[in-house]
């Protein structure tokens, strides 16, 4: 009873974020949004945690499966890196390690400058 | 024979289950972190669907229920956030900084890198949330026209990578703040990278797993953004 009462807590608000996002023309995609709403829904505690943690818990632990037909759809999008696979992967190495660099830079920065004030 | 099988709607269910749990099997088997079940499973469906000859969109007519629970398995992403919260305030300076800096390197670094290589406006936009955790990047590729597939595997790409030399990376730049190894990784490597994370520390963990939800929504709000203003 309870696992279905908070899939439907989750469906629900998954249904009113993309409904938000197409009333409004939103530049969000309505996933994003609904994920917004269920985030400030538990800050004001209008949503609990109870209301929705063993369903969430579940979606959360076995997530990379649910990526799999998405991840499928690359064999009918391989002719558009044909040719292209070296740079494809030379753009996602360089840009990893420039996020992680500047980020880690930054954040350390950030850190050290408050602890002198 | 063959098509009969295929064309079942429950062909593509079991052909997605069945190698997520082999590809789980093996991950549990060798206690690798560089084994990932997900594009295992990725690789040999294809492999599987290429020899046989069957479409893709036969393969949808089944798995195309999994991939509609994407909405649900996004919108879950708000509770690790909300568990987080107290970390997020009592270091909001310096990961607020440390992540809107971050996704603007990334951002910033794949379309220059994209015109050094000279690749298209497609694959530009497919690569551009290769940072971003899976469900977040799927949505956001989808609303800037980029392919799925493409934005998938860059996505796993990149966190096999981050998860693989990040550890050695922040040892070389001197980084020995917890919060700063962890959001580094989160931020650029999200949950693979977070796992890597989890092996350095618990804070480590805790604020790679926060960074990469907060980081992925910047992300996204970043594109709105750039959309808004014409890109």
């Amino acid at each position: 009873m309870k696992i279905f009462r908070q899939l439907a807590i989750i469906l629900l608000i998954n249904l009113a974020g993309e409904l938000l996002s197409e009333g409004l023309n939103l530049p969000l995609p309505g996933s994003i949004v609904g994920m917004l709403i269920l985030l400030i829904l538990l800050l004001t505690g209008m949503v609990k945690e109870r209301h929705i943690a063993e369903t969430a818990d579940f979606f959360l632990d076995k997530m990379p499966f649910f990526f799999i037909p998405a991840g499928v759809s690359v064999m009918v999008a391989y002719t558009f890196i044909e040719g292209h696979l070296a740079a494809v992967v030379g753009t996602i190495v360089i840009s990893t390690f420039s996020v992680m660099a500047v980020s880690a830079l930054v954040t350390q920065l950030i850190i050290k400058r408050k602890r002198h004030d | 024979m063959i098509s009969a099988l295929s064309n079942h709607h429950l062909f593509g269910i079991l052909l997605t289950v069945g190698l997520f749990y082999c590809g789980t099997w093996l991950r549990n088997r060798y206690q690798k972190s560089w084994i990932n079940p997900l594009l295992i499973s990725v690789f040999s469906i294809v492999l599987i669907l290429q020899l046989v000859g069957i479409s893709y969109d036969t393969y949808m007519k089944g798995a195309g229920i999994i991939h509609d629970f994407l909405g649900p398995v996004t919108v879950v992403l708000a509770l690790p956030l909300y568990r987080q919260r107290m970390l997020l305030l009592k270091y909001k300076y310096a990961i607020m900084g440390g992540i809107i800096s971050g996704v603007f390197a990334s951002l910033v670094s794949v379309f220059v890198l994209a015109r050094v290589f000279h690749l298209d406006e497609l694959l530009t936009r497919s690569l551009l949330p290769h940072s971003v955790t899976t469900p977040i990047g799927i949505a956001l590729t989808n609303s800037i026209g980029g392919v799925e597939g493409i934005t998938v595997v860059s996505i796993i790409l990149t966190g096999l990578f981050g998860a693989m030399v990040g550890a050695g990376l922040l040892r070389v730049m001197r980084i020995t703040h917890p919060v700063a190894r962890g959001l580094s990784l989160g931020t650029a490597s999200h949950a693979i990278g977070t796992s890597k994370a989890l092996e350095l520390g618990e804070t480590e963990g805790a604020v790679s797993s926060l960074a990469m939800g907060v980081a992925a929504i910047t992300t996204v709000l970043a594109v709105a953004v750039m959309q808004l203003a014409g890109w």
